[in-house]
C-alpha cells in the first residue's frame, strides 16, 4: 500500500483537554472500526505513583504495569506493551513490518526534530505519533499528529529517526516534557476481542467500579487525592520545585481522562434520555476545569515554589471538592439506571 | 456595520470597530490600573509575550487596536495591544470598582491558559455578596466548551521565537449574570492565573437610573 493510500485510513481524534496520549490511542482505535470516546471514556479515577512521573507529554499512571492502553480502558479487550529495536538492527525494520501487518504503531518522538511541529528546531519536547507508513523508496515516514498543528503526511526519514532516537536533553524553555530519552521507544496496541457497544448495563458495572476505586487508599481513590495535594502544597512550602515541574504532566493525564469520562457519560445521559447521568458527566467535566487551576499555579511557580503553596492548597481545596460532588452525582445516576 | 478583523480567520467575527454602534446600555469598565500581563505581541516582538506557561500570545494584526469595539453586540473599550507592554488581567483576585448603578449582565472578553471554571464575587452596595461563575475556554486552537461566542480569533499563534501557522489563538465572549436587584460596587476576580481578562463591559437593567 502507498503513504498516500495509507494515509486516508487514518482519522484523527481530538479535543483540547487531551494530549497525544489520548489522540493517538483514538487513531489506533479508530482504525479498528471503534469509536473512542466509549472506551477511552469509561473509566475513571485518581491514581498518583511517588517516582513514577516522567517528563513526558504522554506519562499517565499505570495502574497494569507497562500497559497504558489497558490502564486507560480496563473495561475494554484492550492491550499494549513498549518496545524498542534492538541494538545493532535496521531501527525501521520492525516498525515497517508491523505497519505492513496493518498496525498502527505509536511512536515516542522528541518535537524538536519534527517538522511540522511547532518546536521544531526550538525546543525539546516528548511527543507521540502514530506511524501508517515507511516508504523506503521516498525514504519517508508517513506519521499522523491530531495536536495542533494537526498533521497527517510523510517527513523525511531522517527527521522521524532522529526524533525517535532522541535523548530528548534537558530544556531550559520546557521544564515539563524535556529531560526523557526518547530511545526509539514505540508502543503497540492490540484489541484482543470485540469491543461490545456500551449500554447502561455495562456502564451501570463501570462506574459502580469507578466508585468502589475512588474508595481505595494509598495513593489512590479520594484519600490518594487529598494525600498528594498535602504533599504538594507541603513540599512546594519547602521551597521544592519538583512536585511543580511533575504536577503539569501528571495533572495532564489526570485531566484528560476526567474530561473524557465527563463527556461520555454527558453524552450518553443525552442520547439515552438519562438527565441524571447527563448532569453528572457535567458535574464530572467541572473537576476537569478544577485541574486547570491547579496545573497553571503551579506550572507559573517554578521560579518560587513557596510563594505559591497557600495557592496550590486552595486550588487543590476545591478540586478535591469537584471531585466529592462529581462523585455524588455519578452515584445518584447509577441509581437512575 | 464593517467585520472586524480581517478575513481569512476562517471564523464568523462577530464584532464592529464602528463608534457609532456602541450601545447606549453598556458600561466598559476601565481595567488600566489592573493590567498586568503581556498576551498580545506584533511579530516583531514575539518575545514579549507571556499569555500561558510556554510564552505563547496573540497576534496584535489579527485583534482590534485600542478603544470602543463592539462584539456581538456588547459594547467594550479593548486595550492598547502589541506594544510589549501590559495589555490584560491575569486573574489573581483583584477587586475591581465600578461605577454603582443596577446591571443585569457582565460580559468579557477573555481567554483561558487550558478551560477553566471559577468564581467571580459581586460586591452590592448594601453589603450582600454573590459567588457566580465564570467559564472561559481555552485560548489554544479550541471549540467553546462553555457555549461562549468567538469574539477574536488569530490564524497564527505567536511562540517567543517565531510565528506559527496554523495553531488558531482565540478570544472569546461569555457573560455573568447579575441576578440581585442591588446596586453593584465591584467584582472580584477569580484567583485563577489561567483566566486573563482583556475587556469587561456592564451592561445596565432597563430601568436603571429612572
Amino acid at each position: 500500500m502507498s503513504t498516500l493510500a495509507s494515509e486516508v485510513h487514518v482519522r484523527q481524534w481530538y479535543r483540547d483537554p487531551l494530549s497525544c496520549l489520548q489522540s493517538t490511542l483514538a487513531t489506533v482505535l479508530l482504525g479498528a472500526g471503534v469509536e473512542p470516546l466509549p472506551v477511552l471514556g469509561l473509566a475513571w479515577e485518581f491514581l498518583f505513583k511517588p517516582g513514577d512521573v516522567r517528563r513526558e507529554e504522554f506519562y499517565y499512571p499505570c495502574r497494569f504495569e507497562g500497559d497504558v492502553a489497558r490502564s486507560l480502558a480496563p473495561y475494554h479487550p484492550i492491550r499494549s506493551s513498549w518496545w524498542s529495536p534492538a541494538p545493532g538492527e535496521d531501527p525501521l525494520a520492525e516498525l515497517a513490518r508491523r505497519v505492513e501487518d496493518g498496525e498502527l504503531p505509536v511512536a515516542g518522538v522528541d518535537n524538536y526534530h519534527l517538522p511540522f511541529r511547532p518546536a521544531f528546531r526550538d525546543v525539546h519536547a516528548a511527543h507521540l505519533v502514530v506511524v501508517y507508513a515507511i516508504d523506503r523508496e521516498r525514504d519517508e515516514v508517513g506519521v499522523s499528529d491530531a495536536q495542533p498543528p494537526a498533521f497527517r503526511g510523510s517527513i523525511p526519514t531522517e527527521d522521524f529517526l532522529a526524533a525517535w532516537a532522541s535523548p530528548n536533553r534537558a530544556d531550559a524553555e520546557d521544564a515539563f516534557f524535556s529531560d526523557s530519552e526518547i530511545g526509539r521507544r514505540c508502543l503497540s496496541v492490540e484489541i484482543e476481542g470485540p469491543i461490545a457497544p456500551l449500554d447502561p448495563v455495562r456502564l451501570e458495572a463501570a462506574l459502580a467500579e469507578n466508585l468502589a476505586r475512588f474508595g481505595a487508599g494509598g495513593w489512590s481513590g479520594l484519600a490518594g487525592l487529598r494525600r498528594y495535594l498535602d504533599d504538594l502544597s507541603a513540599r512546594a512550602f519547602a521551597g521544592e520545585r519538583r512536585p511543580l515541574e511533575e504536577l503539569y504532566p501528571f495533572g495532564w493525564g489526570m485531566q484528560a481522562q476526567t474530561y473524557l469520562h465527563g463527556e461520555l457519560l454527558r453524552e450518553v445521559g443525552a442520547d439515552w434520555s438519562f438527565p441524571e447521568l447527563a448532569e453528572a458527566g457535567r458535574a464530572v467535566q467541572e473537576v476537569a476545569s478544577a485541574w486547570t487551576g491547579l496545573r497553571m499555579t503551579g506550572a507559573h511557580a517554578l521560579a518560587a515554589p513557596a510563594a505559591a503553596a497557600a495557592e496550590l492548597r486552595r486550588h487543590g481545596n476545591r478540586l478535591r471538592r469537584r471531585y466529592e460532588t462529581a462523585l455524588e452525582r455519578v452515584a445518584q445516576a447509577v441509581e437512575s439506571l | 456595520m464593517s467585520e472586524w478583523p480581517a478575513a481569512g480567520t476562517g471564523r464568523v467575527v462577530i464584532a464592529s470597530a464602528n463608534a457609532e454602534a456602541q450601545v447606549a446600555a453598556d458600561l466598559p469598565v476601565p481595567l488600566a490600573g489592573h493590567l498586568n500581563n503581556v498576551g498580545v505581541t506584533s511579530r516583531r516582538d514575539t518575545g514579549s509575550g507571556a499569555f500561558n506557561v510556554w510564552g505563547n500570545s496573540f497576534a496584535a494584526e489579527h485583534l482590534p487596536g485600542a478603544g470602543p469595539v463592539v462584539v456581538d453586540g456588547v459594547s467594550f473599550d479593548y486595550p492598547a495591544a502589541g506594544t510589549g507592554e501590559p495589555d490584560n488581567v491575569r486573574c489573581e483576585g483583584q477587586l475591581v470598582e465600578v461605577p454603582p448603578s443596577a446591571y443585569d449582565w457582565l460580559y468579557l472578553l477573555a481567554a483561558a491558559e487550558r478551560r477553566a471554571e471559577d468564581e467571580v464575587a459581586l460586591h452590592f452596595e448594601d453589603g450582600a455578596v454573590d459567588f457566580e461563575t465564570l467559564r472561559i475556554s481555552d485560548f489554544w486552537a479550541s471549540e467553546a466548551a462553555f457555549g461562549e461566542r468567538v469574539a477574536f480569533e488569530s490564524p497564527v499563534m505567536h511562540y517567543p521565537r517565531h510565528v506559527q501557522p496554523r495553531v488558531s489563538a482565540l478570544q472569546w465572549i461569555q457573560r455573568v449574570p447579575v441576578t440581585r436587584r442591588a446596586t453593584l460596587e465591584a467584582i472580584r476576580l477569580p484567583r485563577n492565573v489561567a483566566i486573563h481578562v482583556f475587556a469587561l463591559t456592564l451592561r445596565m437593567r432597563p430601568e436603571a437610573g429612572r
